[in-house]
């Protein structure tokens, strides 16, 4: 029997027993050693050769992360590793480091119940480590310590005990600090210690690692370590104690099994009836239970076609199972189930159990964010709150002939990535897509030329703008075409802290009513208000301030048809309405619903919002970066006006290491080409991480350029309406 | 001058004499087809028949944008023209009194309306009828069923002993017509064995008229469009003897026990 063969059979006799299961995610800021400490641990779990481990980048499967040596997508993976004489079945997930991808990390967050978080020794927490981390605790998974790269302390800043473990001490404190921060309101303690052992250093690279506990079954002190670094005597260093072992023993003693895991994270991700029997079965893992499975991944396999990979909550997933799928009507057939080996499937016929990750063949219906199962029950909440999209590029098939393969390739990649929003334009042919940033789409557009081998022509990336109101309206009426029907509305700015909250998705469509209405009320809305809560769209708010209007209910659904279509083009220059607390105070309606029906409600609900939008003095909004660049002094002048020559502000900028750090924040659109700007503006001396930072309204002196300018892209009037004349 | 004419029910001939007379003596007229139309002829052959261009105006072209009819209406004799009558079920109101504020002065002549002709044809009186309603395409109102308002509306006239004229969506500009057979079928979820008159072809020389089980229309079919439905209230013993004469409705249905 093969080796692989073998590590499935194994994985498989430890599926049916929670306790030995841990799910994990890999997490970290871009570069701190994610892969290679991936690759580590498969080659520790004898699934790649030793050798290669730190090489081959086993999880980097797709060939342009490959190229580009970074992990786009969370790929997935199994192995088994025994600690105190018991086998374990690790369920590993690799997550993307770049802000770009911030989506695959939320979702795979969603899968797990414990994040190793990997941090660079030299450069300690960043900005995306906080990042990871906040997904990663508000997701109810528990992480543990990775310190990486500590080679480098020994060897390139020749750092000796002392140093190092003060350098160490201080990127734990960091590390705590943020945790502390994010756990404020939850009755348990997540900081990590050295002494508790959820902290453990190493290198990934020369793959050797250690922790307390293993520190002290060794023997091997930092001295030893300093001296076997300094004396060439890696690979012993490596054998002595390696780095796959200490992790793992530290995932093994301290991640939770989904046993222990499951009756904390079901709530915080799920809005469903706590009281239900599907919510039992969930907390208790029951394999006997209802199918209860949650989509993190969909991916494309040439043979088996659309894979969906996630977590098994509840039941038992086998072929030929017909399941629902949340947000379509229609239930799908399971055509084959099983587990992922480094890249490869690995079917599985007796099914995989809860408690589990699966990957599932068969789901059509299902996009990254679904909930499938064997009962209709309550979705699990959204996982896409973070990320908006910023940018957008126009992409055309070179061919006519690719156009159909082109939109069929579009619409798969808007399944794989919900952070990606496509616009099928069949009329041009020139479709849109937007995403998280320029990498995002670059990659994109080369996977649809590379993988699908279509040729395409994409066009310069365009900023994605918001609109959003600045004060209060008055009421203001909407008229239908046949003038029969009349409804009056008004606009005001929603709160930031509302805002927030929708965008956390602590306040959603899809929630019990009196949840929302406290949630509501605890972001700081007046219990009236509260109480007319109608509809959520976006991070707008549409409240029915209405009192027994004959049917009104009926004709509400339209209304927020036309509100919506409003809000999608706001006003300005089409862009999507952002902030805004809108009001229906009356309506007026003709008695027959052919002279109310969506031709008529839709142009009256749209024309209301956009009148009052106008009247709250709406103003266009531009998406911002939070920009940090590490430099050596010397350039700090050429650095710090990058971001000051692209309309940024420089609000920070000070010592770390031998090292001066520059932060600040610049619009989105002027940050298009920053990194070969700023890379030869320093001799690439430069290193530098950018993270959306939201909206911000465009000064006024900007606001009608921008606006016509978008106008005139878009096709069209290039002149305001009369009352827009505050800008 | 802008008079408003109800073209009738079916075709270039169920106007009115007087109707046909000032559309013959217009200088120009407009029509709109959008909420109902005349199944037995076309927009040629009437302009063909009347010796007249009718200029067809869409929706959005009178109801969103009516200054040309307006404009024409204060230079000349201008007639507007709808099937059925211009002021029943499809009101028109709302253009006549645009008219009026612009001083155009306005006439109406009738036409002969479903309404009149559901009543007689199916011989239930016309003085027993409640509020109508219109059952709209699912897809129209987003729903998959018979909205709430048409459900309470008939409720309401059946506790009153009142009868509904039900009148089936239509999407003119699509030639959509939902038949009887569809309608009876929606309300036979949950009203099975309830009694309903469909009438088809109102104003055709070959009317329709079948009494029986919403479930027993529901199976069978009426033809060429356009079709209503009537659901009788209580019944009064003429009425009774019509639908059972006129509509060959099963007389276990009418019987009083
Ligand atoms: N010196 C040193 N370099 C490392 C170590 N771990 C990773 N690297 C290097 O850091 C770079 C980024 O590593 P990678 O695993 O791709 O990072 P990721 O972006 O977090 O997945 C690569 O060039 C690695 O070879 C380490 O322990 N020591
Ligand atoms: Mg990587």
């Amino acid at each position: 029997m093969g080796r692989r063969k073998k590590i499935v059979q194994e994985c498989e006799k430890l599926m049916d027993n929670p306790e030995h299961i841990r799910n994990i995610a890999i997490a970290a800021h871009v570069d701190h050693g994610k892969t290679t400490l991936s690759d580590n641990l498969l080659a520790g779990a004898g699934m790649i050769s030793d050798e290669t481990a730190g090489q081959q980048l086993a999880m980097d499967t797709k060939e342009d992360e490959q190229e580009r040596g970074i992990t786009i997508d969370a790929a997935n993976v199994s192995m088994t590793h025994e600690w105190e004489d018991q086998n374990h079945l690790i369920n590993l997930i690799d997550t993307p480091g770049h802000v770009d991808f911030g989506g695959d990390v939320t979702r795979a967050m969603r899968a797990v119940d414990g994040a190793l978080v990997v941090v660079d020794a030299v450069e300690g927490a960043m900005p995306q480590t906080e990042t990871v981390l906040r997904q990663a605790l508000r997701e109810g998974v528990k992480p543990a310590l990775f310190i990486n790269k500590v080679d480098r302390l020994i060897n390139e800043l020749q750092e000796g005990p002392q140093e190092m473990q003060e350098r160490l001490f201080e990127v734990i404190s960091d590390v705590n600090e943020l945790i502390r921060g994010m756990t404020e309101e939850k009755d348990y303690d997540w900081t990590v210690s050295v002494e508790d052992g959820t902290v453990a250093f190493g290198s990934a690279l020369y793959k050797w690692g250690v922790s307390m506990p293993s520190m002290q079954e060794t023997g091997i002190s930092f001295g030893d370590i300093i001296d076997m670094e300094q004396n060439d005597e890696r690979q012993e260093l490596h054998e002595r104690t390696p780095l796959s072992d200490v992790v793992l023993d530290m995932v093994a003693e301290h991640f939770p099994n989904p046993l222990d895991a499951q009756p904390r994270r079901i709530p915080a991700v799920w809005r469903g009836d706590s009281e239900s029997e599907i919510a039992k079965q969930m907390r208790e893992v029951d394999d006997d239970g209802d199918v209860v499975f949650m989509v993190t991944d969909i991916s494309m396999d040439p043979h088996a076609g659309e894979i969906a990979t996630g977590r098994l909550f509840s039941g038992t997933i086998k072929k030929g199972q017909e399941l629902y799928v949340s947000g379509t009507a229609k239930k799908n057939r399971v055509q084959s189930v099983g587990i992922f080996m480094g890249g490869e499937r690995e079917d599985l016929d007796r099914g995989v159990p809860a408690g589990n990750i699966a990957a599932v063949t068969g789901l059509r219906d299902a996009i990254a964010g679904s909930t499938v199962s064997s009962v209709e029950m309550t979705p699990f909440e959204s996982i896409e709150h973070i990320s908006e999209p910023v940018i957008t590029k126009s992409v055309e098939a070179t061919n006519m002939d690719d156009l159909p393969k082109l939109i069929q390739t579009l619409q798969q990649v808007a399944k794989e990535d919900p952070t990606i929003r496509i616009e099928i334009n069949e009329d041009t042919g020139e479709h849109l897509i937007s995403g998280q940033g320029e990498l995002h789409l670059e990659v994109i557009t080369q996977r649809i030329q590379k993988n699908q081998g279509i040729p395409v022509h994409t066009g310069e990336p365009i900023v994605v703008y918001r609109e959003a109101p600045t004060q209060a309206s008055r009421e203001v009426e909407g008229v239908s075409p046949n003038r029969h029907n009349k409804f009056y509305i008004s606009v005001e700015p929603l709160s930031e802290e509302i805002v927030e909250e929708i965008r956390l998705g602590n306040i959603a469509n899809d929630m019990p009513e009196l949840e929302r209405r406290e949630a509501l009320q605890e972001a700081g809305m007046d219990k009236d208000a509260s109480q007319n809560f109608e509809h959520i769209f976006g991070s707008n708010i549409l409240l029915d301030n209405t009192k027994g209007i004959q049917h009104l209910n009926e004709t509400m659904e339209l209304v927020i048809e036309g509100m919506e279509e409003a809000l999608n083009d706001g006003p300005l220059a089409a862009e999507p309405v952002q902030g805004a607390l809108l009001r229906l105070h009356d309506a007026k309606l003709h008695e027959d619903t052919i002279h109310r029906g969506p031709a008529q409600v839709i142009p009256a609900a749209r024309e209301a919002v956009h009148r009052a939008l106008i009247d709250s003095k709406v103003k266009l909004l531009e998406p911002i970066q939070n920009v940090r660049i590490d430099v050596p002094s010397d350039y700090m002048g050429s650095a710090s006006g990058e971001i000051q020559g692209r309309r940024g502000r420089v609000d920070d900028m000070y010592q770390e290491g031998d090292l001066m750090v520059i932060e600040g924040i610049a619009p989105v659109e002027e940050m298009i080409g920053f990194s070969s700007d700023v890379r030869s503006a320093t001799e690439g001396r430069a290193s530098w991480n950018t993270e959306n930072a939201g909206f911000r309204v465009m000064s006024d002196s900007l606001q009608t350029d921008k606006i016509m300018e978008i106008r005139e892209r878009k096709g069209m009037k290039l002149e305001l309406s009369p009352a827009i004349d505050y800008i | 001058m802008l008079t408003f004419i109800g073209l009738g029910l079916y075709d270039e001939r169920s106007i009115t004499v007087e109707g046909r007379d000032a559309l013959r003596d217009a200088d120009r007229a407009f029509a709109e087809f959008y909420t109902s139309k005349l199944i037995g002829t076309t927009v040629e052959d009437l302009s063909a028949h009347h010796g007249l261009d009718i200029e067809v105006r869409d929706r959005a072209g009178t109801e969103q944008d009516p200054t040309p009819i307006l404009d024409a209406a204060e230079e000349e004799d201008v007639v507007f023209l709808t099937a059925g009558d211009t002021m029943i079920s499809t009101t028109h109101v709302d253009l006549r009194l645009r008219a009026v504020e612009r001083d155009i002065e306005t006439r109406v002549i009738h036409g002969v309306t479903a309404q009149s002709a559901a009543s007689g044809l199916t011989g239930l009186q016309n003085y027993r009828f409640g509020k109508a309603v219109t059952l709209p395409f699912p897809y129209a109102h987003g729903g998959d069923d018979v909205p709430k308002s048409v459900v309470d509306s008939i409720e309401a006239n059946l506790e009153r002993g009142l009868h509904t004229l039900v009148y089936l969506d239509i999407k003119a500009h699509r030639d959509e017509y939902m038949t009887a057979s569809t309608a009876a079928e929606m309300f036979a979820d949950g009203w099975e064995d309830r009694l309903a008159v469909v009438v088809a072809r109102a104003g055709s020389p070959e009317p329709l008229v079948a009494a029986d089980r919403f479930s027993a229309l529901a199976e069978r079919e009426f033809g060429d469009p356009l079709h209503m439905l009537v659901i009788p209230g209580d019944l009064h013993h003429v009425e009774a003897e019509a639908l059972e004469t006129l509509g060959g409705c099963p007389s276990e249905l009418l019987d009083p026990l």
